[in-house]
């Protein structure tokens, strides 16, 4: 941000820019940029109808103290409703996907049960059978369409459990994601296969072999789209639909990576490696910023406000970061919840807009309360979990007509539209050219000329010689034209007079 | 002739002049005058008119006769004598032809002669001897004339710009002619009338430069007013036009108010509508409108006569009718429906009847088809037909073949909207037919071989066209032949059908029709098979074997991935085995899951026992592993936990039965093998040669330059290693500015993604002209999606805002403030428009200011 201001102001203020109308132009735009600014913050001062809550405690206590019924007990009737567990034991462990939108959940246990839930009316809207190993589940653009990763192939459904799809190509899908932006189901399979699926016309976007071995750790960056994957070797490798080669290749842990998880704004990321370490990464210098010991997670989430929670065996465990700054970040203990002792945590989930936490795990699923989590606002723009059937089809619409081709997916988005960036410099200036130019004169003249047989050998000669030599060096330098006939622009118009013959001069303009 | 007689006669005055003392030439005058004039102002006044006074003197003096003129010598008698005498015999007695030997011998004289003449002529003239320099220092030339003098040949004096001829040389010939005086005052008032002088015009571009000059500076006075207002409108991000512009009457009233009446009709009603009369009549509640509105006694007659005619019809036709709703007779209503047939035939001809009918056809069958009420389903037909009543009286049988028939016409299929041709027709009777005569099958074999035998007999081969051709016919014969055959294997199939009996015919006919041959037999079938599958399903979702297989596949597949053929061996075996285990509980738990799946139950009994049987087997399996497969093994042992607390006890007896190591020691133990870190370099390392390339070694072609032990010595040429050290340089350098040149846990790919490259720029947009800025100019969203819906309009208005229609004045002064900021808020509009006040623009109004004051 200060760096910006600091360009701007050089920009507008001197040299960079001589085109005052365009110095003005940016001006004006600049001041509209800072109105809108402040614009956006004065309406989330004032206008915003619900405030981020938190947990705050008196002098020794601990947040990470609190417990759950200490929290039912202190919150309103509607959220109280959302702290509890459904055991479902014969499923095995159960894996979840929010929609956008937090309004529903989709729920598939291990052993072929999936449950499309609304999470508002905690009413159960279709559940079904596959009868087959459910390794994954993700929704699509909207609660209408989720895709379960099965036993043999990936499958798409219909909100009322109609199967649609039968995704082949793709062989045994391991985890599936949902590029919302994109359109694109990722998948990777079991033989570290990432497939890139287009689901409005079904294309393969994109089949690449990672070439580092099975993996089951994918998480998407909601900021670019860029998908992540953990592999063994304790390498985070980020991939691209349009490159075969992975974007990055981070060594994040010595051992196997367990999980992966980003930040809803795209520039953190946690991963957990099976060595007990926990680390988060900033992912635009890709440096580490923080590291926590003694903790491995089976699965990670951040919640919309930032939070991180882990989970691990019968235990959840939520950090905050407690620097406050959107520069430094420093997470430590926010939270703690244990399970029934024996319930083996699958996947945690934070839900959208509520400050929930989903929690998938042997025994079917939880959800506990996490203040802080959720953001308070929603957009009905971005995800109206009070959604109607007229409004979901119209922005789908939307969606559909928003959609961004695969090419969009990379490193830095705000690139786009950008200069291209110049591979090797095409052009080399003029200076350049001159210094060159010089050193090769230079080259020519200090060359040792061979002796030669007596004729030859006549200073003159060797003088004629280094001349030629000389020449050559320069020749290899063509003249910069436009310079020259600039120059003799110039003569004409100002004394050409002094050159005209005698007899034309008293033509030649005067003043 | 004339001409150079006179101008003979001219010289030879000049001399009489020269030689009669001071006289002399006009030019001589002027200069001396001039040099005077400042000394004595008194002769100035004889000098003005010296012209004239010198013409008249010299006139006066040619008059003279030669005696006097020598009265004038009297007072240098001396000089004269010795000098002018023997010259003036001459010229008395040699006329003027000579006088150039004279001239000539005058200039043979000698400087000192040229001394004494300017002495001489300072004394006469008391003027100082420089005004005579001019012409005593000028050397004397010769000239001969090799051509007679005219104005093409002048002489020497007009050459040398001395004896320059006045008007005064030219009027002297013409002294006292006719018009002489006259003509000579008329000069000299020329003369007066220019004595200002006037100096030949500059040269018309320097003029014209100067013009210009003077010009601009006016102009750039009056542009410079406008600068703040250029500036303005140029710096502003949106120009406005549509501001202050009137379209015009804003009410129907305001333009009914200009309403001029033209026509007659219009003249008239407006005459009826600005009746004063009406008006006040109308003003005062109407009473005097009545009167009026006087209506004529025929007029109300008639009106009243029309009214009586129209009831007494009513009432007649009102009567008629109810006459006939009175009639019962059966032959009137008989006769009545034909009739109205009839018309209803003779509808038909009209399209719309047609199609009404039509439609109406269409609902009476549709609902036939609904209800099905004449197809012997109510109750009395029902009863008749089982009891047989049907066989027995023929009344009744005819009553039900009628019900039938009915039933018929009413359901056959009309191509009732569409104007159906007679082929359509055709068909439809036939479907008809098909329909009515299901329950006689042998009827329809027969048509159906009438059929075949039919298209068998009128083959028909074209005499002319494509067809004809040789190979056409061929293949029509060809493929004619093969309809035959067909059409012979049909009848015998017919007639096969015909000879089993009625029933079993039907039945073949319903299964010889297409697919239903094919569905018929894989109906039987396909319960059995879907069985199957759902047996296997059952075994596979309940009985958790097939997740083990999953999960011991997986990990084989991460120990052996060489072998995965022994690999799917192996799987299949487990798969089996845990089969024989389990088959017999899965069914029951099936049953469970699949019924009792809503209701979110726990499920117990004996899957329990079966998944405590699965850990028991798996522990010795996990067992078996060796050190550098433990990795996975933990996650199996997390997935074999998580089978036991299925059963809702905490079974961690079954790991108690190996120590547990300490925790770091099984971190060391699991990564024991791996060195990953290093494997990371490796890869990295990689990567960057494959990006950035290691240059060549340099080689020689094999051959070259080894013949000799010295060549060999000198290596390779100086050229190639430099090539290479450079290629080495830039590697390094390259390597240095990429972006993850520190980091050494990171790879990032620097390849250019050429699908990507479409969205950039290749070029920066045109004003601007650095990278930096257009980037920076770029960074913001303006989207409805990213900013406060109060600031989304100012962020993506156009440049230009304009209403369609709007004419686009030119621009008109106004005072701009150059302070003034641009406010976006307060658009300002370039354009005050009064639609009323047209005719002059702003653009001639500029104009004329402009030219009244380059005038000023």
């Amino acid at each position: 941000m200060l760096s910006w201001r600091l360009k701007l102001r050089n920009i507008l203020e001197e040299k960079t820019l001589k085109d005052k109308k365009l110095k003005t132009q940016l001006a004006s735009r600049e001041k509209l940029y800072g109105k809108s600014a402040k614009t956006a913050a004065k309406i989330e001062k004032w206008l915003l109808p619900a405030e981020a809550g938190y947990l705050e405690t008196d002098g020794l206590e601990k947040t990470w103290r609190v417990k759950q019924t200490d929290i039912a007990n202190e919150v309103d009737l509607l959220s109280s409703r959302n702290q509890y567990d459904i055991v479902l034991p014969d499923f095995g462990p159960y894996k979840l996907d929010f929609t956008a939108s937090g309004r529903h959940m989709i729920a598939g246990g291990r052993k072929g049960h999936l449950a499309l839930v609304d999470m508002m009316s905690m009413n159960l809207i279709k559940e079904i059978q596959v009868k087959e190993t459910v390794r994954d589940v993700a929704f699509l653009h909207n609660e209408q369409f989720f895709a379960a990763a099965q036993k043999k192939y990936a499958y798409i459904y219909g909100r009322d459990g109609t199967e649609l799809h039968c995704l082949k190509e793709r062989g045994p899908v391991a985890r599936l994601r949902f590029l919302k932006n994109h359109f694109l189901l990722a998948s990777v399979n079991k033989s570290g296969q990432l497939h890139y699926q287009d689901v409005t016309y079904g294309g393969m976007v994109a089949s690449i072999r990672t070439g580092k071995g099975r993996t089951d750790v994918m998480e998407v960056n909601p900021y670019n789209g860029v998908v992540a994957l953990g592999h063994s070797g304790g390498t985070v490798t980020m991939w691209k639909p349009t490159s075969q080669a992975p974007l990055v290749q981070m060594q994040c842990h010595p051992g196997p990576v367990s999980s992966v998880a980003f930040h809803p704004n795209g520039h953190l990321m946690a991963t957990s490696g099976k060595e007990r370490k926990l680390k988060i990464w900033d992912l635009r210098k890709f440096e580490e910023i923080q590291t926590i010991h003694g903790f491995h997670a089976k699965t990670l989430s951040f919640s919309q406000k930032g939070l991180l929670a882990a989970g691990t065996g019968s235990f959840v465990q939520i950090l905050g970061d407690s620097s406050g700054s959107s520069s430094s970040h420093n997470y430590s203990r926010y939270m703690n919840h244990s399970m029934v002792k024996g319930y083996q945590i699958e996947k945690l989930m934070f839900r959208p807009y509520e400050d929930v936490i989903g929690i998938g795990h042997s025994m079917g699923w939880s959800s506990i309360l996490i203040p802080g989590s959720g953001e308070p606002n929603f957009d009905s723009w971005v995800a109206n979990p009070f959604e109607t059937s007229k409004q979901r089809r119209e922005k789908e619409v939307h969606l559909l007509l928003d959609k961004l081709p695969p090419e969009t997916i990379m490193l830095d988005p705000s690139k786009i539209g950008a200069m291209k960036p110049s591979r090797r410099k095409e052009k080399p200036s003029r200076g350049e050219i001159e210094a060159e130019k010089e050193v090769a004169i230079e080259a020519a003249k200090s060359t040792e000329l061979k002796k030669k047989t007596k004729g030859r050998n006549k200073p003159s000669k060797r003088t004629k010689k280094k001349k030629e030599m000389v020449e050559n060096a320069k020749r290899t330098f063509p003249e910069q034209g436009h310079n020259n006939t600039a120059s003799k622009k110039r003569r004409i118009g100002e004394d050409a007079a002094a050159e005209l013959p005698a007899s034309l001069k008293r033509f030649a303009r005067k003043n | 002739m004339v001409g150079e007689k006179r101008r003979s006669t001219s010289k030879n005055l000049a001399k009489n002049k020269k030689r009669k003392g001071p006289h002399l030439p006009n030019s001589i005058l002027k200069t001396i005058a001039n040099e005077k004039r400042p000394l004595n102002s008194d002769e100035e006044d004889d000098e003005i008119d010296s012209d004239d006074a010198n013409v008249d003197l010299y006139e006066y003096e040619e008059g003279v006769p030669e005696e006097e003129s020598r009265k004038n010598n009297r007072y240098d008698p001396v000089v004269n004598y010795d000098y002018e005498l023997p010259e003036d015999f001459e010229d008395e007695n040699v006329e003027s032809d000579d006088d150039d030997e004279g001239g000539n011998s005058d200039n043979e004289e000698g400087e000192g002669d040229v001394v004494r003449h300017t002495r001489m002529l300072q004394a006469v003239t008391g003027m100082p001897s420089a005004a005579f320099d001019g012409e005593s220092k000028r050397k004397p030339v010769l000239f001969t004339e090799a051509y007679p003098e005219s104005e093409f040949n002048p002489t020497r004096d007009v050459l040398e710009g001395k004896g320059l001829l006045t008007i005064d040389d030219f009027m002297a010939p013409i002294e006292g002619k006719p018009g002489f005086n006259d003509l000579q005052k008329r000069i000299s008032r020329m003369q007066k009338d220019t004595q200002a002088v006037v100096h030949a015009p500059l040269p018309k571009p320097e003029r014209e430069r100067l013009e210009r000059k003077a010009v601009k500076g006016l102009v750039d006075k009056e542009f410079n007013k406008w600068v703040h207002m250029v500036k303005r409108n140029r710096e502003a991000p949106t120009v406005y036009f549509n501001q202050n512009v009137s379209l015009g009457y804003s009410t129907v009233g305001a333009i009914a108010s200009e309403f001029q009446p033209r026509t007659d009709f219009e003249k008239k009603m407006a005459s009826v509508l600005n009746d004063n009369e009406l008006g006040e009549a109308h003003d005062e509640d109407g009473a005097k409108l009545l009167e009026l509105n006087e209506v004529s006694v025929e007029d109300h007659i008639k009106y009243r006569d029309h009214i009586a005619k129209m009831r007494s019809l009513l009432f007649r036709h009102e009567l008629k009718s109810k006459r006939i709703k009175k009639i019962k007779s059966k032959t009137y209503h008989r006769l009545k429906g034909k009739d109205l047939k009839k018309s209803a035939m003779g509808a038909l001809m009209d399209p719309e009847m047609a199609k009404e009918e039509a439609m109406k056809q269409e609902a009476r069958r549709v609902e036939e088809r609904m209800t099905l009420k004449h197809k012997n389903t109510g109750k009395w037909a029902k009863r008749m037909i089982s009891r047989g009543l049907n066989v027995k009286y023929d009344g009744t049988r005819a009553a039900i073949s009628e019900q039938l028939q009915i039933n018929a016409t009413l359901s056959r299929k009309m191509n009732s909207t569409n104007d159906g041709s007679s082929s359509d027709e055709s068909d439809d009777e036939e479907e008809l037919n098909d329909g009515s005569d299901q329950d006689t099958p042998s009827k329809l074999i027969a048509k159906a071989r009438e059929k075949t035998l039919k298209t068998v007999e009128d083959d028909e081969v074209p005499n002319s066209g494509l067809l004809s051709l040789p190979f056409m016919a061929r293949a029509m014969k060809k493929k004619n032949e093969e309809a035959i055959e067909e059409a012979k294997r049909a009848l015998e199939e017919y007639e096969e059908w015909e000879n089993s009996g009625g029933e079993e015919n039907s039945k073949k006919t319903a299964d010889v029709s297409g697919r239903r041959v094919f569905g018929a037999t894989a109906k039987v079938e396909a319960p059995k098979e879907s069985r199957k599958d759902s047996d296997n399903f059952y075994d596979n979702s309940d009985s958790d074997n097939d997740m083990e297989g999953i999960e011991n596949n997986d990990l084989r597949a991460v120990r052996d991935t060489a072998s995965p053929v022994r690999n799917t061996g192996a799987i299949t075996e487990t798969e089996k085995f845990d089969d024989d285990i389990e088959n017999p509980a899965s069914k029951t738990t099936f049953d469970v899951a699949l019924f009792a799946s809503g209701s979110w139950k726990k499920m117990k009994g004996c899957q329990n026992a079966e998944t405590k049987k699965k850990t028991k087997k798996h522990v010795p399996y996990s067992k078996s592993q060796d050190k550098k497969e433990s990795r996975d093994e933990e996650s199996e042992d997390s997935e074999s936990e998580a089978e036991q607390m299925v059963d809702g006890i905490l079974t961690s007896a079954s790991k108690e039965t190996y120590e547990i190591p300490s925790q770091a020691e099984l971190i060391q133990r699991a990564f024991a093998g791996d060195d990953v870190v290093d494997e990371f370099e490796k890869e990295k390392q990689e990567v960057l040669n494959q990006e950035v390339p290691e240059p060549e070694k340099p080689v020689l072609v094999p051959g070259w330059g080894q013949w000799t032990n010295i060549q060999k010595k000198r290596g390779l040429p100086s050229w190639m290693v430099r090539e290479h050290e450079d290629a080495k340089k830039k590697r390094t350098l390259d390597l240095k500015t990429r972006k993850d040149a520190r980091l050494r846990h990171v790879i990032i790919s620097e390849k250019v993604d050429k699908k990507a490259e479409k969205l950039h720029t290749t070029t920066l947009p045109f004003p601007y002209t650095s990278k930096e800025v257009f980037e920076h100019s770029m960074r913001m969203p303006i989207g409805p999606e990213f900013n406060p819906a109060t600031i989304v309009g100012s962020l993506n208005r156009p440049e230009v805002v304009k209403k369609a229609g709007v004419i686009i004045k030119p621009l008109k002064f106004e005072e701009a403030n150059p302070n003034e900021k641009v406010d976006d808020e307060h658009p300002r509009s370039n354009q005050k428009q009064n639609p009323k006040k047209g005719g002059k623009t702003g653009k001639g109004q500029r104009k004329g200011k402009s030219k009244q004051k380059t005038k000023a």
